[in-house]
């Protein structure tokens, strides 16, 4: 081999390199599906799981992955015992509305951050940095005495949405994106006599809509998955979003993995569908968020 | 330059400030008020001085809680290089790639709770995929009682913190390792760099910044883990507080024994312990960024 390579150069690794880019292609596409065996595995055994009737083995030795009696009894079973249905227009209504006046609120106050001169300008965005450093959880104590003693809305949606109105991680990103808004275009508008807060809705935001397409969906995705706090919110069934029906669902279905299976794929599909609609925004916009 | 005192940029603010400042800096006062307080919600806050931290200090369970969320961080490197190895092999030019960082994002967007119910289904004791394999494959010659075992909580927990984060924080990485330019490893390989060598000495510090994003964002997360643990073990922490770390610990106190005092002493200390990471971070970003 190594003679043939010096006597004759171009035509021997031309020939050299051909197989071993083929084998090269296929080393990768073994590891690639070998991690989505790993990431994917978990979801396709629920979803299988989910259409087993009571004679399919959930595992037995061997593995029986397919249901060999495929039926809907798992999935008629956790809709009559549940308010499945509730829970998924909860969790629409609350990430609809969490996402929207978020980001009226967070590019509301981005806006002057980026593009304005006044007085305590860097005092606010540097208090608006420090809070960073507060764990979330920390805040539910009082928020959870608020919401029963102030706001009076323990056990009612206003509780998911109203304290998600504004987020320091949204402002940031905004504030962000308005930097990059040329003046010309501001200062043109201002000579015009438009007023700031015209100027911000008509020819800001436009601007930055790639950005604001972002931080909606992880506006969304965040809402939409969100536990701990709807689970100390929310008490009764009626009330519920998906992800704390689902807790409930696991509770009362302890030993019945057909049902729970069930449950997981009727919460994970809508957000699945609305993933793979919006896929390139979803990892263009994350990458964007690092560099921001 | 000087313009005449304008309240716009302070109605623009208005609104996130107030949701702000309700919900995450009046918080941290209440909080620390509530700490030096008996009180349990229902009936009006007692002052009692230091015998909440006095009492911390004593409280094993607490200082396995602190041990276990210390314990929690190996997450953290561990994720850094599994991200960074599939960030280089999914940033291969191969065709169908798409599919594979799509798929391999899939727990991201399903959420902790369902995800987490579909891991903990793959280790029971009599249904669980992972008893099946084993005992089919003979690796085992009975199942095992995952769950059960006080030895695996954590572990099993930091597998599902690193199967859901593994696919967001690769796409971070993929967004690092497309701003590297082309011809940095064009001339690697004129100077003789084979493949590894080429990604070591290009690749690696060429992701600095993300790689910084990532240590700060996935050790704050794993310092203050919950759902996972919440999932995993149905809301009781493990057998023996197997799984009981300090998020978990002040929720199991504020909202399952009503203790809101001795849960706000929990919260101060975990504020302080996030304080202290987030300026060694800070500080060794700044040596990082002194050394260029």
């Amino acid at each position: 081999m190594e003679r043939a390579q010096t006597f004759a150069v171009p035509t021997v690794t031309v020939r050299n390199i051909r197989p071993r880019r083929i084998v090269e292609t296929i080393f990768w596409y073994i590891l690639l599906c070998l991690v989505a065996v790993i990431t994917v595995l978990p979801f396709l055994w629920i979803f299988l799981t989910s259409f087993k009737g009571p004679q399919d083995q959930i595992v037995s030795i061997p593995l029986q992955f397919l249901p060999q009696h495929p039926t809907l009894d798992n999935y008629i079973r956790v809709w009559n015992q549940l308010p499945v249905g509730n829970f998924f227009i909860n969790s629409v209504i609350v990430t609809a509305s969490t996402t929207i006046l978020n980001l009226l609120v967070t590019s509301l106050a981005a806006y002057p951050l980026a593009k304005m001169n006044f007085r305590g300008r860097d005092a606010i965005f540097y208090l608006l940095l420090a809070t960073f450093i507060i764990p979330a959880q920390l805040t539910y104590i009082p928020s959870f005495i608020l919401a029963i003693n102030v706001f009076q809305y323990y056990d009612t949606l206003f509780a998911l949405i109203f304290p998600s109105l504004a987020t320091v991680f949204n402002i940031f990103l905004l504030r962000q994106a308005f930097k990059s808004v040329p003046n010309d275009l501001l200062d043109a508008a201002r000579i015009d006599g438009a007023s700031e807060l015209r100027i911000w809705w008509q020819i800001a935001l436009p601007v930055i809509r790639p950005t604001l397409a972002t931080v909606a969906i992880f506006t969304a995705v965040v809402s939409w998955n969100d536990f701990l706090w709807p689970s100390l919110m929310l008490h009764t069934r009626q009330n519920m979003t998906l992800p704390v029906g689902l807790v409930a669902l696991q509770g009362m279905f302890a030993s019945d993995f057909r049902g729970v299976a069930a449950g997981v794929v009727i919460t994970v599909v809508p957000i699945l569908i609305f993933f793979v609609i919006l896929q390139r925004q979803f990892v263009q916009g994350l990458a964007g968020a690092v560099k921001g | 330059m000087t313009k005449k005192f304008s309240l716009t940029p302070y109605l623009f603010l208005a609104p996130a400030l107030l949701i702000i400042g309700i919900f995450i800096l009046y918080p941290i006062v209440a909080v620390v008020y509530y700490s030096f307080t008996d009180y349990n919600i229902t009936t009006p806050p007692q002052w009692i001085g230091l015998q909440n931290y006095t009492q911390l200090v004593q409280d094993p369970i607490f200082w396995q809680a602190i041990q276990h969320s210390f314990i929690y961080l190996i997450v953290t490197p561990t994720l850094i290089v599994l991200s960074i190895l599939l960030a280089i092999v999914v940033n291969r030019k191969l065709p169908g790639i798409n599919i594979f960082r799509a798929l391999y994002y899939v727990p991201v967007v399903s959420g902790t709770i369902a995800v987490g119910i579909a891991w903990r289904w793959l280790w029971d004791y009599n249904g669980g995929l992972i008893n099946g394999a084993l005992v089919s494959l003979g690796v085992l010659q009975q199942p095992v009682q995952w769950l059960a075992d006080p030895a695996w909580t954590l572990p099993i927990a930091m597998s599902l913190t690193i199967w859901i984060g593994l696919g967001y924080y690769m796409v971070i990485f993929l967004a690092g390792l497309q701003n590297i330019p082309e011809d940095l490893y064009d001339a690697a390989v004129i100077d003789g760099c084979n493949n590894w060598q080429k990604h070591w000495y290009i690749s690696l510090p060429g992701l600095r910044p993300q790689i910084v994003f990532v240590a700060v964002v996935s050790s704050l997360a794993a310092i203050e883990v919950f759902n996972e643990i919440f999932v995993l073990t149905g809301g009781l922490g493990g057998i023996l507080n197997s799984g009981v770390t300090m998020v978990f610990y002040l929720w199991r106190q504020a909202f399952r024994l009503q203790h809101a005092g001795y849960a706000s002493a929990i919260a101060i200390v975990l504020l302080l312990i996030t304080l202290g990471f987030s300026i060694l971070n800070i500080r060794l970003l700044e040596r990082n960024t002194e050394a260029e």
